[in-house]
C-alpha cells in the first residue's frame, strides 16, 4: 500500500512540473514574440499550453495549468504588466472566458481519457474471455478445464483464486480449504446465486463466490479475492469466466457420459453377436448328434451295420467337435474377461508342437501336417494349455480349409520366436487380414466348413496374453500364413543336478 | 472273484454310462454320487479301483484321496474337465494315479484302467523295472537302455528321468513329481529343467523327437511312457 501512494505522489508531482514547463515555455514564446504580436495571439498561445496539458497531464494538473495560464497572461502581459490587476474591464471578460475555455476542454479531454481507457479495459477483458472459450473448448479433461478457468482468474484477481468442481451438488473431493469457505461454497454451489460484497447475499463476507453454471447446472464454484461492493464489473467479469467454464466442464461431462453410454452399446452389441454365433457353433453338431442316434434308436432293425458304423463315429465325431467349440469359447471368455488364468511356466516349444502334432496326426487328414522345427530354440515362458491350444486351433484351421499339405515350423529370429502354418488353401480374401481375428467373421471358403467363428479370435486373444503377436499374409501362390511370434526373455540357468 | 471298480460321480447319465461300459468289461461296479458316499463305501466294500470325478457338490476330491493313500495304494483315476487344471494336477501330486480329461472315450477308461490294475500292488511285486516297446528297450536294473539293438549312452541325470518314467509306465508322473524325485524337492518350481532334459532325453530315445512315440508330453501336466 506505502509503494501505490507513493507511485501517486510520484505522478501527481510529474504532472505538475509538466505543466510549470508547459506554462513556462508559453510565456518565453509570448515574452520572446511580445512586440511582434497582440496581446490576443498571445492568449492563444496560453491557450495552446492549456489544451496541450489538458491532453497529456492529469485532470488536476490540467485544471491547475488552465488557472495558471490566466494568471500568467494577466501577470506578464495584460497592461499594468506584473501585478495582478487589470486595467480594461476588456481583458477582464478576455480572462474570464480563457479561464472558462481551458477549463472546458479540460473537462472535455480527462473524459475522453476515461472512456477510452474504459474502452481499453472492457476490449481487454473480452479479449481474455474469448482467449478462455477457445483454451476451454480444447480442454480434454475435467481438471484441465478448471486449471483454465483457475489461470483466467488469477489474470485478474490478485488474491487467492478457488476454484472446487462438484457432482449432484457435493464438492469433489481433495479441496483444501476452511470450513467457513466449505460452507460458502457450498451455499453458492446449492443456490446457483453469487455471494459477497455488493452481491446483497452474504455481504460481509470478504470474497465473491461465484457458482459455476445456473440453475440445475451448477458444475462447481468459485472464490476470488480482493472483492469490494463498488467492484460490479470485476464481479461480472469474475461471473463470465464462472459460466465459461461451467460450460466447458459441462460439455466435458455430457462428452464423457455419451462416451460411456456408447460403450455399453457396443459392449451388449457384441455380447449378442457372440452368443448368437456360439449358439449356432453349438446346434449345429448337437442337431447332427440327434439326428445319427434318434435314427439308430428308432431304425437299428433296418440300418445296414455299415450304416449304423457311420453314424456312430459321425456321433462321436460332432461331440468332440462340440468339446472343442466349448472349449474354446471358456478360454477366449476367460481370456478376455481379464486373463487371470495364464500360468506361466518354462516352456519348451518344440515339445508343445511335438504333442498337439501326435495327437492331430490321429486324424484321418493328419497325414497331410508337415512340421519342422528349428535347431537349438530357446525356451519361451507361457501357458503350456494354451499355447497347444493355440497351434491346434491353427493346424485345425489350416487342414480344415486346404487340401493339400499343412506346413508348421518353428524358428528363432533374434530376440522372437516365431511358430508359422502354412497352407495352399483358398486364401484370404483383401483385406481380410485383420478381420479373420474378429470374433465372428468367417472367411471365404468358410461357408461350408465350421466353426472358424471363434478359434482365431482365441488364438490372437492367446498371442496377445503372451506378449507376443498373431499375423496372418497371403502367400505369392496361393494360401495362407499364419506367424506367431512370442517374445524370447533371458534363458533360466540350469545347476548340475546332484 | 472279479475286479471292483468305485465309481464317483455326481451326473446320473455318466454314471449309468460308466456302469454299463465297465458291468460289460466285467468288472463289479459300485457307484457313488458323493464324497460321503464314496468314504462310507470304501468303509463297507473297499473295491480294487476308483474313478473319481472332480467338482463333487460335497467338497472337493483330495480329502478323499488322501484318505484312500494314508492306508492302501489302490489305484484312483481323476475324471475332470480342461478347465479344472490346477485341481487335477493337485490330486496327482497328492498320489492319484492318473487322469482322464472329460469328456473321455470308454476306450480310454480301459486303457487307463489296465495300466493303473498293472501297477497295483506294487508295494507287493517288485516294482516295474523294464520298459520294451518297438524299437526302444530300457532296463533299469541292468542300466541297460537300447535303441534299435544298439546301446545308448545316458548321462546320470538323463538315466534317473528314464527310470522314473519306466517305474509309472503307462501313468502319468507329473511335473511336481519327476522334479522332486530327480532333483531333489527343493527344485520342484523349476520346470525349465524339465524341459531341457527331456528334449535331450528325445534326441536319444525317439526316432523323431519333434513328435514323440514313447515319451509323450502330457499338456500343463507332466510326462507319460507309453505302454501298449
Amino acid at each position: 500500500m506505502k509503494w501505490s501512494i507513493d507511485a501517486g505522489r510520484s505522478r501527481a508531482w510529474h504532472g505538475a512540473f509538466a505543466a510549470l514547463a508547459l506554462l513556462s515555455a508559453a510565456t518565453a514564446a509570448c515574452a520572446v514574440l511580445d512586440d511582434a504580436i497582440s496581446l490576443m495571439s498571445q492568449a492563444m498561445i496560453y491557450l495552446l499550453a492549456v489544451v496541450a496539458a489538458s491532453y497529456l497531464l492529469p485532470w488536476l494538473a490540467a485544471v491547475g495549468s488552465a488557472i495558471g495560464a490566466v494568471a500568467a497572461l494577466n501577470f506578464f502581459f495584460v497592461p499594468p504588466r506584473y501585478t495582478l490587476a487589470v486595467e480594461h474591464r476588456e481583458h477582464l471578460i478576455a480572462l474570464a472566458a480563457m479561464l472558462a475555455v481551458a477549463l472546458l476542454v479540460s473537462y472535455l479531454s480527462a473524459a475522453l481519457k476515461r472512456e477510452s481507457a474504459a474502452a481499453r479495459e472492457s476490449e481487454a477483458r473480452a479479449g481474455q474471455l474469448r482467449s478462455l472459450a477457445i483454451d476451454l473448448a480444447a480442454a480434454a479433461s475435467e481438471d484441465e478445464a478448471v486449471d483454465i478457468g483457475r489461470r483466467a482468474l488469477r489474470h485478474r484477481f490478485a488474491g487467492p483464486v478457488l476454484v472446487v468442481t462438484s457432482v449432484d451438488g457435493a464438492i469433489a473431493p481433495g479441496v483444501d480449504a476452511g470450513e467457513d469457505v466449505m460452507r460458502a461454497l457450498r451455499c453458492c454451489i446449492v443456490e446457483a446465486s453469487v455471494l459477497g460484497p455488493g452481491t446483497g447475499r452474504w455481504p460481509a463476507l470478504d470474497a465473491w463466490y461465484v457458482p459455476l453454471g445456473t440453475g440445475g447446472r451448477v458444475v462447481g464454484a468459485a472464490r476470488v479475492e480482493p472483492a469490494s461492493a463498488s467492484d460490479a464489473i470485476g464481479r461480472e467479469h469474475a461471473q463470465a469466466i464462472a459460466a465459461l467454464v461451467a460450460q466447458g466442464v459441462w460439455r466435458l461431462r455430457l462428452l464423457e457420459a455419451n462416451l460411456a453410454a456408447r460403450a455399453e452399446v457396443e459392449r451388449q452389441h457384441v455380447q449378442a453377436t457372440f452368443l448368437a454365433s456360439v449358439s449356432h457353433d453349438l446346434r449345429t453338431p448337437l442337431a447332427a448328434i440327434v439326428a445319427a442316434a434318434s435314427s439308430l434308436e428308432a431304425q437299428r432293425g433296418r440300418l445296414g451295420e455299415a450304416d449304423q458304423d457311420r453314424m456312430l463315429a459321425g456321433i462321436v465325431a460332432e461331440a468332440r467337435y462340440l468339446t472343442e467349440v466349448t472349449e474354446n469359447t471358456l478360454q477366449l471368455v476367460r481370456l478376455s474377461a481379464g486373463g487371470g488364468a495364464l500360468r506361466s511356466e518354462w516352456q519348451a516349444i518344440d515339445e508343445i508342437v511335438g504333442s498337439i502334432v501326435g495327437r492331430l496326426r490321429s486324424r484321418p487328414c493328419g497325414a497331410r501336417i508337415r512340421a519342422r522345427l528349428g535347431a537349438a530354440l530357446p525356451l519361451v515362458r507361457g501357458d503350456a494349455t494354451l499355447l497347444a491350444q493355440l497351434a491346434t486351433n491353427l493346424v485345425d484351421n489350416a487342414l480344415k480349409y486346404s487340401d493339400g499339405a499343412v506346413d508348421l515350423t518353428v524358428v528363432q529370429r533374434r530376440d522372437r520366436l516365431l511358430l508359422s502354418v502354412k497352407d495352399r488353401g483358398p486364401g484370404l480374401a483383401p483385406g481380410d487380414e485383420s478381420r479373420v481375428f474378429e470374433p465372428f467373421y468367417r472367411g471365404r471358403g468358410a461357408a461350408d466348413a465350421r466353426g472358424a467363428g471363434l478359434g482365431l479370435a482365441l488364438c490372437r486373444a492367446i498371442a496377445v496374453a503372451h506378449g507376443g503377436s498373431l499375423g496372418v499374409s497371403r502367400r505369392a501362390r496361393g494360401g495362407c500364413r499364419f506367424t506367431l511370434a512370442l517374445p524370447v526373455a533371458e534363458q533360466p540357468a540350469v545347476e548340475a543336478p546332484a | 472273484m472279479s475286479i471292483k471298480v468305485l465309481i464317483v460321480e455326481d451326473d446320473r447319465e455318466i454314471r449309468a454310462v460308466l456302469r454299463t461300459a465297465l458291468a460289460a468289461e466285467g468288472f463289479d461296479v459300485l457307484t457313488a454320487v458323493s464324497l460321503s458316499e464314496a468314504t462310507a463305501l470304501l468303509e463297507h466294500d473297499p473295491p480294487d479301483l476308483i474313478v473319481l470325478d472332480l467338482g463333487l457338490p460335497d467338497g472337493d476330491g483330495a480329502q478323499l484321496v488322501r484318505a484312500v493313500r494314508s492306508r492302501s495304494a489302490m489305484p484312483i483315476l481323476v475324471a475332470s474337465a480342461r478347465h479344472q487344471e490346477a485341481e487335477r494336477i493337485s490330486l496327482l501330486d497328492q498320489g492319484a494315479d492318473d487322469y482322464l480329461t472329460k469328456p473321455f472315450g470308454v476306450n480310454e477308461l480301459l486303457a487307463r484302467i489296465r495300466v493303473a490294475l498293472r501297477h497295483r500292488g506294487t508295494t507287493l511285486q517288485p516294482a516295474t523295472t523294464r520298459y520294451a516297446r518297438g524299437d526302444l528297450l530300457i532296463d533299469v536294473e541292468t542300466y541297460r537302455v537300447e535303441r534299435e539293438g544298439r546301446p545308448l549312452h545316458l548321462t546320470p541325470t538323463e538315466f534317473k528321468l528314464a527310470a522314473r518314467l519306466v517305474r509309472a509306465a503307462g501313468r502319468v508322473v507329473t511335473h511336481r513329481q519327476l522334479l522332486a524325485d530327480v532333483w531333489g524337492a527343493e527344485h520342484v518350481l523349476d520346470t525349465h529343467y524339465l524341459r531341457l532334459y527331456m528334449g535331450q532325453l528325445r534326441t536319444k530315445l525317439e526316432a523323431v523327437p519333434s513328435e514323440p512315440s514313447h515319451l509323450l508330453t502330457e499338456t500343463g501336466v507332466g510326462y507319460r511312457l507309453v505302454v501298449d
